[in-house]
């Protein structure tokens, strides 16, 4: 479910989660719970717009780095998200507008829209891809969800969903596996698996605090599974919601400009 | 015909060196075809290897495409096309295509690659290389949307098997990102890891609908031909009945550059090196065919004396030479044949050489690594004249020599 990677990392604010249309597989009643459960985190967390500022911390094998970011976004489709530090990259930008992504580098003074051939690519070192941040909306389509735990487990009161992709949807995932508090209804752990049943990544959430009035994950880290000292972790440090942006700070233009 | 036997009869005044002689002009037609047969078969392997990868011998396509080959260029009305290319003589197979790049991602893995969308009922094995070369599962059927051929390192890097799904992500019409989901259906293994690790089949009802073309829109249609030789005529010939300024038509020459420059290149060396032999071979000849005149002298200063015309003379070194080359000739088709019959069915094998090298390929085809030889019916023509004619032109500065000898002169001395 990269629906909530991204819109956790990016935007905390206006996830959405997998609300499912499709029925099959599981029980219905499983199925209509899991989506209730689902909308109401959905709900919880959504907003119209969000600002915030957070850090992104990128260990891999060859090179560890530490960046800070600001990040608005608006509605499921509109995101931008600036470098603050290093200095040396402050100013490199992304721009999400509904289905194309655009990079903006200053040192250069170059607008790059990415070509399907660098969705795939690492988006600015880390591990989440640049597809992550793109595909989002289309994510209800694409999984039917279904409780499959409900309970006790390391002495807190727990709920599992398991997200099945859907035959035709372009998801790479056999199942995604997602854990989440039972009265928070916050999230604790995404696992994604792939057709074989094997793990190939790893979502945690921890680090949970009052933001933007309500609690939530502060920290959010991301593993490959079989790399298992790399990770891509995310550090809120300021969230706001519901703020009032105008449509044009996510043009091409607003990209060149800093705020 | 007096002078002809006369000349025969000379030529063997001397049999040792006259077969010597003989003998060096088959050792020249010997390596000529040796050289040249590797070449033409060589070449024409490589270039139909080539053209079923994917351009074909011929190419027809939107303008524009073979210099930047973007998704929006794109033919129109392919099926009437492709029905009346196949109707020309010499066409052997023609397929509507698509041709683009994409991301290809499994849950662990992505890499980039291109894609050749295919109508599956009109590859087949022998027009298509990559199909050829499958080694696990089938071929997609025409209604089987979800159906992908892959090659082995793609599967091994993005660690897949057949029957498990990959999604690929590409741009359509509009510039839109558009992914998609497949299944393995097959996977092939040509033995070039380039092609093997970036190149996957689709179909192509499926692409087109995924990029936003039309039923009968594709990216090209690529002709395969029963002789690569006539490539450039018939991608004229096709241009004629096309008559339109919006298509083009390429030969392989034009698409598939990497491989022409390597031939032309590979072509190149190889006559220079031939020219190169031809020279020493005819100053060897004329070395002979000299001393032949020389240590006749006093022989043609009495024949001129008692009335023998220089041009007769002259006429008479130049037909020696002419039956020199004959039989040069004839013990050169004689000495070459068993060796030219040997390469041709059983052919030299390099594979031990090749395995310790991992593969051979050049010019973005994998070599055959037993090197077999074939000669053009052309190519045959020329050695065969090319060999004649140096040994004729070899005697004509002995014949100049001849006819400039002085009667009195050479009889003067005993």
């Amino acid at each position: 479910m990269r629906a909530l990677i991204v819109s956790v990392a990016l935007l905390l604010a206006s996830i959405t989660l997998p609300t499912g249309a499709v029925t099959v597989q599981p029980s219905d009643a499983s199925i209509t719970r899991a989506k209730e459960i689902l909308k109401g985190i959905d709900d919880l967390w959504r907003g119209d717009s969000s600002h915030a500022i957070f850090s992104m911390h990128v260990r891999t094998e060859h090179y560890q780095r530490t960046m800070q970011m600001e990040a608005w976004s608006k509605g499921k489709d509109k995101s931008l998200v600036k470098i603050l530090k290093p200095l040396k990259e402050k100013g490199t930008a992304s721009l999400k507008s509904g289905k194309h992504l655009y990079s903006y580098l200053p040192r250069t003074d170059r607008t790059i829209r990415l070509t399907s051939g660098m969705m795939m690519g690492s988006w600015m070192g880390s591990h989440f891809t640049n597809d992550d941040l793109v595909d989002e909306s289309r994510m209800e389509e694409d999984y039917t969800p279904a409780v499959t735990f409900e309970g006790q487990r390391n002495g807190q009161n727990i709920i599992e969903f398991a997200l099945i992709p859907h035959e035709d949807a372009a998801v790479v995932w056999g199942k995604i596996i997602m854990t989440i508090f039972a009265n928070s209804l916050l999230p604790i752990e995404e696992i994604f698996y792939d057709e074989d049943g094997v793990e190939t990544r790893r979502m945690t959430f921890s680090d949970y605090k009052v933001m933007a009035g309500a609690e939530r994950p502060a920290v959010m880290r991301v593993t490959p599974t079989d790399k298992p000292d790399e990770y891509t972790e995310i550090i809120y440090e300021k969230l706001e919601l519901n703020v009032d942006l105008k449509d044009s700070l996510f043009s091409i233009n607003s990209l060149k400009h800093r705020h | 015909m007096q002078l002809n036997r006369l000349a025969w009869k000379n030529l063997w005044r001397n049999k040792r060196r006259t077969l010597i002689t003989g003998f060096s002009i088959s050792l020249g037609v010997f390596l000529s075809v040796t050289f040249t047969g590797t070449g033409d078969y060589t070449y024409t392997n490589m270039i139909d290897a080539s053209a079923t990868m994917g351009l074909g011998h011929v190419t027809v396509e939107a303008k524009g495409f073979n210099d930047s080959p973007t998704l929006d260029k794109r033919l129109k009305n392919t099926a009437k096309l492709r029905s009346e290319i196949m109707q020309l003589d010499n066409v052997s197979n023609a397929t509507v295509r698509i041709m683009g790049q994409a991301m290809f991602a499994s849950a662990s893995k992505s890499v980039g690659g291109s894609f050749l969308a295919i109508n599956p009922t009109t590859e087949s094995a022998e027009f298509n290389l990559l199909i050829r070369a499958i080694t696990e599962g089938e071929i997609f059927s025409t209604n089987d949307h979800r159906g992908i051929i892959i090659g082995s390192v793609m599967a091994e890097k993005l660690k897949l098997k057949l029957g498990k799904k990959i999604v690929y992500t590409t741009t359509d019409v509009n510039g839109d990102i558009v992914g998609e989901v497949a299944r393995i259906r097959a996977i092939f293994k040509t033995g070039l890891d380039e092609v093997d690790g970036a190149m996957v089949l689709l179909p192509i009802d499926q692409v087109r609908k995924t990029l936003g073309y039309t039923h009968d829109e594709a990216s090209m249609i690529t002709v395969i031909i029963a002789d690569q030789r006539r490539a450039e005529e018939m991608s004229v010939q096709i241009a004629a009945i096309i008559n339109n300024d919006e298509i083009e038509t390429l030969s392989w020459q034009q698409t598939q550059r990497d491989l022409m420059g390597l031939i032309t290149v590979d072509k190149t060396t190889n006559y220079l090196s031939q020219i190169l032999i031809g020279l020493v071979i005819a100053a060897g000849i004329l070395n002979t065919l000299l001393m032949g005149v020389m240590e006749r002298t006093r022989e043609f200063g009495i024949m001129m004396a008692i009335g023998m015309p220089p041009s007769v003379l002259f006429r008479l070194v130049i037909l020696e030479s002419f039956w020199l080359a004959i039989l040069g000739l004839i013990m050169g088709v004689i000495i070459t044949s068993p060796w030219y019959y040997y390469l041709y069915y059983i052919g030299l094998d390099f594979t031990e050489m090749f395995d310790e090298m991992g593969g051979y390929s050049a010019g973005g085809v994998l070599l055959d690594p037993v090197i077999h030889v074939r000669l053009f019916k052309e190519s045959i023509i020329a050695i065969l004249s090319g060999v004649f004619s140096l040994t004729l032109i070899s005697g004509l500065y002995p014949a100049w020599k001849a006819v400039k000898t002085n009667p009195v002169d050479t009889l003067k001395t005993i």
